[in-house]
């Protein structure tokens, strides 16, 4: 046993408590079932919602990635991972999504399409989107109970009022199965229709706040919006109206984060590192063909 | 951890019984039971007995069972450390799937639909039997299931607990080393 500690750091009473609260959060989808969320090593905010839900999933025979704002390096995702590695003596860790069964990511959902046999962990900063309208979580739970979310959808008015838009960028409401919404956590909008029939199963964990929940598979994910103001994702299109393209892998059909270069322009890459590693390859490779 | 127990009830358990109360064996569970109520219809392979290793994996002190047809032994009962508590108010019920049900569960609170129970059916067999359609979260599009030693008014029962969204009762199937989960969710129709 490495390091002396249990396999996944927590105790087996901790693992069993998080996989009970699992199961009622994928029988009633979208609800946000109460957690007592053990003290982990790193401080709350960290991801340690997202952490103790992959350390109650995971075994020897996993092959987990962890991702942070869509990259496998940067330093959210490396500790994560040294310290599932450092805990979980024999599991595999990659960077490649087709070779995961289990993922554990902070503020992106993977381009590519999850399998069915892969497992999404999110972690969760905010877990209820009605905080923004009501502060007291005895009543936002009966709101919540009765699918009450005449509040919420009068705050994304009054945006429209204001803005001729909804202004939310990230942490979009999205209502699961007709029921309950949630606080998607802070993904993209680019991301919230992957919530929508996905293959996969989505967890949710929110640490700080004690909550774990969930988003079936094919299960209904519907970001809140009017008839008249349908939901958009973000544009990635120029002043000519061009869709930008990522100037590391030429995809045009991705997330892209922006960047300022030193001259003060601007240059757009892929936010999801291991899709735009595959669409250099794969674009390598054609060339590679044509040339040959 | 509970080696001790094992020394004093039960000295001559075979090795295969003891693997479900270690941690790894029931973390391989886990990951099954987990994919049943993810995707109810689908059927779950353990590998072991499947009723004991699922109250094992899922059971500790930490919260209530009954065991309304008194299915366990008492060295099993003893081990699994569980509070147990009346079938009308407990998180998690065993019971026979053959005869109709004698007990209204727990289908939680408006607040706390998560404290609504979990029903363990032990049923003869899953995938033959009496055929279901299932709809619903987890399902794409639908599905059909057979089950074997399932009385029908466990379905009707399942109907009318759970007709008051959020609040109601999942249901697991078990027969010998298979599982298959019912959760609130799902809508089951008997094909004739």
């Amino acid at each position: 046993m490495s390091a002396g500690y249990n396999f996944g750091f927590l105790d087996e009473h901790a693992k069993k408590e998080v996989r009970r609260a699992i199961l009622k959060a994928i029988s009633i989808p979208g609800y946000q079932v109460p957690y007592s969320s053990r003290e982990m090593p790193m401080g709350r905010g960290f991801g340690t919602g997202g952490l103790q839900l992959t350390l109650s999933l995971i075994g020897a025979n996993d092959t987990l990635k962890v991702i942070d704002q869509g990259s496998d390096d940067s330093v959210n995702a490396v500790n994560l991972r040294q310290f599932i590695e450092m805990t979980c003596p024999g599991i595999d860790t990659t960077t490649h999504l087709s070779e995961a069964t289990l993922i554990q990511s902070r503020h992106r959902i993977p381009e590519t399409p999850l399998k069915p046999e892969q497992v999404l962990v999110l972690q969760v900063p905010y877990p209820d989107p009605l905080v923004v309208v009501e502060p007291s979580e005895d009543k936002r739970k009966i709101m919540h109970g009765e699918a009450d979310y005449a509040r919420l959808l009068v705050k994304l008015y009054e945006d429209i009022v204001k803005f001729d838009e909804i202004t939310i960028s990230h942490r979009y409401p999205t209502r699961i199965n007709d029921h309950y919404v949630i606080d998607p956590s802070p993904i993209p909008r680019w991301d919230v229709p992957k919530l929508d029939n996905s293959p996969a199963l989505v967890l949710f964990g929110a640490g700080r706040e004690k909550k774990i929940y969930a988003v079936p598979p094919h299960t209904k994910g519907e970001p809140l919006a009017f008839e008249d103001v349908p939901f958009r994702v973000e544009s990635f299109n120029d002043a000519q109206g061009k869709r930008r393209a990522c100037a590391r892998c030429g995809a045009t059909d991705s997330f892209l984060d922006e960047f300022m270069n030193e001259d003060g322009s601007k240059r757009y890459q892929c936010s999801d590192s291991d899709y735009c590693d595959e669409t250099l390859q794969a674009s390598k490779m054609t060339e590679a063909a044509t040339y040959a | 951890m509970n080696n001790h127990l094992n020394t004093t009830l039960q000295p001559t358990l075979p090795t295969t019984l003891l693997s479900i109360w270690q941690a790894d064996t029931q973390q391989r569970a886990f990951r099954k039971i987990m994919n049943a109520f993810a995707r109810p219809g689908v059927i779950e392979t353990l590998e072991s007995e499947a009723l004991l290793l699922t109250l094992a994996t899922l059971l500790d002190g930490a919260t209530t069972f009954a065991d309304f047809d008194g299915i366990l032994s008492e060295h099993d009962m003893a081990r699994l450390e569980v509070a147990t508590a009346t079938a009308e108010q407990a998180r998690f019920v065993l019971t026979h799937g053959e005869a109709a049900p004698a007990f209204t569960p727990s289908l939680g609170t408006l607040e706390s639909p998560d404290m609504g129970a979990t029903i363990l059916l032990k049923i003869q067999a899953i995938g033959s039997g009496h055929r279901l359609k299932l709809t619903g979260p987890g399902v794409d599009g639908a599905c059909e299931v057979a089950v074997n030693g399932l009385h029908p008014a466990w379905i009707t029962a399942h109907q009318s607990w759970n007709s008051a969204f959020p609040l109601g009762v999942d249901f697991l199937l078990v027969a010998e080393h298979q599982v298959m989960a019912l959760p609130r969710t799902t809508r089951i129709e008997g094909i004739k």
